[in-house]
């Protein structure tokens, strides 16, 4: 493998990485506040299609982004809501609502887009290129060490995780722990959304109704893999990221592309399963 | 939902009350989906009326609705038995497309039998993973499964396209299965397969199972409480274990079906979310075995009835899963409010 070529990988890989990374950003401060979210992928394909549309019809990449980030951010709060104030299950309101937002953008495609899958807009601005990548992977190159720092050292952070480590002992101090996760929640949808307009602006440059194509649930990967800690997570996003960038020239090698994609969820139930005998032993451990 | 009257006024009030808590999810999904239709233009009562009388309106129409079912059948159980342990189990989608492989690839060779315990094995064999993990070290079985989906989802794909593609077939699929090996039709011209008496049959065996057993009553409780019963002595791991069992080679036995009676192949995207719709049909029918049937006949008439609606009318099949979407956030509002 040259040098050329491998440098083509790396930045394939880093276009592929920005999507994944802020969706799982955004699902790790949901999660930090307790909640695993689900609904990633419903979310980031809404936003992919309100920053396709809004693009096109500003002609504005930063609005087609603002606007998908802002859809993303509703449809959080809503999921949230039901979780929080419905008492509805996590898992299945995520799984519902994703089922739903697909539904329903394919309906809004048929019906009214009147395409079948795939909307080419006319006049789509395409995100600008900054030292050679766009903005939004700087920007998510920003929010790493932002949210870590942040999440430890900030006011909003502590309350954030004091919401995740004790929701009845936070709630019992004053906080209102449920408008936390809200918060939180709605600021997952937000990434989510953001994340879902780099498919269509910075990537593809159209929109597929199957364009996120299990994005959503490899970012869920990532956090559980990076343990929701913002570093490890990207790096989990970036190791995956290189796994799809890689799929096709390891295909010529002879690996076939379904294998490499199962990867992200094979290595999550693996380290889930290493978290949890941990956690068991060191249970027995202290108990002897 | 049909209220049976009954002499003792408890019981009645309490089919009343468990009718009521079904309807409501579907009264809300019904409204969503009204909402979207009205602000797209379309008459939402017209469309309804459509739906019914193209998921009841006549033999084949409801032979189609049950057919559209059987799947659905299948899965619910699958799910109500898993759910009614206590264990979340979400991975009754992949238990269903690996059955389905192994099914069709089995019965190809084997003929009907050996590909239906094949299918079945093949279930067990996705659910056995996470249950065990579950079971022994308490790993998070709702994520496990759940990745256990996409897992089996690469793993058939790549089985398919590496060794047992069909020749000449464009699409990844296995060869057709031959007639001898195909599950019987019931009502010939209307494609009714006999799945669905398989799936009726396992419905009544979990009525029964579930009430009148030693291994039910063990269920039903470590569902309800799973460190009472740990107290009461009954073992919890095991049950676990066994739920998730039976609810995968359920799944597997589902998937086979599907292959040997409608498909009569594997094809790569096999199915269109018959696992997770399993997941809405289980949780509005509360995992009772008489809500299970109830809620797979309501949601293949949507799937079975949306898509003839999208030959008269120039509404998308899409509605259906705006519809069934909402069913499930909507039930598990309610049942998460019970507990």
């Amino acid at each position: 493998m040259t040098v050329s070529m491998l440098g083509g990988l790396l930045m394939s890989a880093l276009l592929l990485w920005t999507p994944l990374a802020l969706a799982a950003l955004g699902g790790l401060l949901h999660r930090v506040s307790g909640v695993v979210n689900i609904g990633l992928e419903g979310q980031m394909l809404t936003g992919a299609l309100v920053g396709a549309v809004v693009s096109g019809a500003t002609g504005d990449w930063a609005l087609g982004v603002l606007a998908a980030g802002a859809a993303g951010g509703l449809i959080g709060l809503l999921m949230s809501l039901c979780i929080t104030r419905l008492g509805a299950n996590e898992i299945i309101a995520g799984l519902g609502f994703t089922i739903v937002l697909s539904g329903l953008i394919g309906y809004l495609l048929r019906s009214v887009f009147d395409v079948s899958g795939t909307l080419r807009v006319a006049g789509l601005d395409p995100l600008p290129r900054i030292l050679g990548l766009d903005p939004l992977f700087w920007l998510t190159i920003i929010f790493v060490p932002l949210i870590g720092w942040s999440l430890r050292n900030t006011v909003a952070g502590l309350r954030l995780r004091a919401t995740g480590d004790g929701f009845d002992a936070a709630n019992a101090l004053g906080l209102p722990a449920n408008g936390i996760r809200d918060i939180a929640g709605t600021l997952a949808g937000v990434f989510a959304g953001i994340a879902g307009s780099h498919l269509v602006l910075g990537q593809v440059g159209l929109f597929n109704e199957n364009m996120v194509a299990g994005r959503g649930f490899i970012a869920l990967a990532a956090f559980y893999f990076g343990r929701a800690r913002p570093l490890p997570t990207a790096l989990a996003c970036l190791l995956f990221a290189v796994f799809d960038a890689a799929q096709a020239r390891l295909q010529t090698a002879g690996v076939p592309a379904q294998l490499i994609q199962t990867l992200p969820y094979v290595v999550v139930i693996a380290v889930l399963t290493a978290t949890a005998v941990r956690g068991v032993r060191g249970r027995v451990r202290r108990a002897g | 939902m049909s209220v049976c009257p009954r002499s003792n006024p408890d019981k009645y009030s309490r089919v009343l009350t468990s009718g009521f808590r079904a309807v409501v999810p579907f009264v809300i999904a019904l409204v969503i989906g009204g909402a979207v239709l009205l602000a797209t233009g379309h008459n939402p009562l017209a469309f309804y009326q459509l739906l019914v009388r193209e998921s009841f309106g006549g033999t084949d129409r409801i032979a189609a609705t049950l057919s559209a079912a059987t799947p659905l059948l299948f899965t619910g159980l699958a799910t109500a038995i898993a759910f009614r342990a206590g264990v979340f189990n979400v991975g009754v989608e992949g238990g269903f497309v690996l059955g389905g492989l192994t099914g069709a690839t089995v019965a190809l060779h084997a003929g009907l039998l050996a590909g239906c315990v094949a299918g079945a094995l093949a279930g067990v064999l996705v659910s056995a993973l996470p249950a065990w993990l579950k079971a022994r070290w308490n790993v998070d079985e709702v994520v496990t499964t759940l990745m256990s989906n996409f897992v089996v989802a690469g793993l058939t794909g790549w089985l398919v396209t590496a060794f047992l593609q069909a020749k000449g077939v464009a699409n990844s699929a296995t060869p057709l299965i031959p007639r001898s090996a195909w599950l019987p039709d019931l009502l010939p011209p209307y494609g009714l397969t006999s799945g669905v008496l398989i799936a009726l049959v396992l419905v009544m065996l979990y009525a029964v199972w579930i009430k009148h057993s030693v291994l039910g009553y063990e269920l039903r409780q470590t569902g309800l409480n799973p460190r009472f019963s740990a107290a009461q002595g009954i073992r919890v791991g095991r049950v676990i274990i066994v739920s998730m069992l039976i609810s995968g080679a359920i799944a597997g036995l589902g998937g086979a079906a599907h292959a040997l009676g409608v498909v009569h192949r594997f094809v790569d995207g096999f199915s269109p979310g018959y696992g997770f719709t399993g997941i809405a049909v289980a949780l509005l029918g509360r995992n009772s075995a008489v809500g299970v049937v109830l809620g797979a006949v309501l949601f293949g008439a949507l799937a079975s009835a949306g898509t003839t609606a999208q030959l008269f009318s120039d509404i998308p099949l899409d509605i259906v899963d705006v519809l069934s979407g909402t069913v499930m956030v909507f039930a598990v509002i309610r049942l998460w409010r019970q507990r």
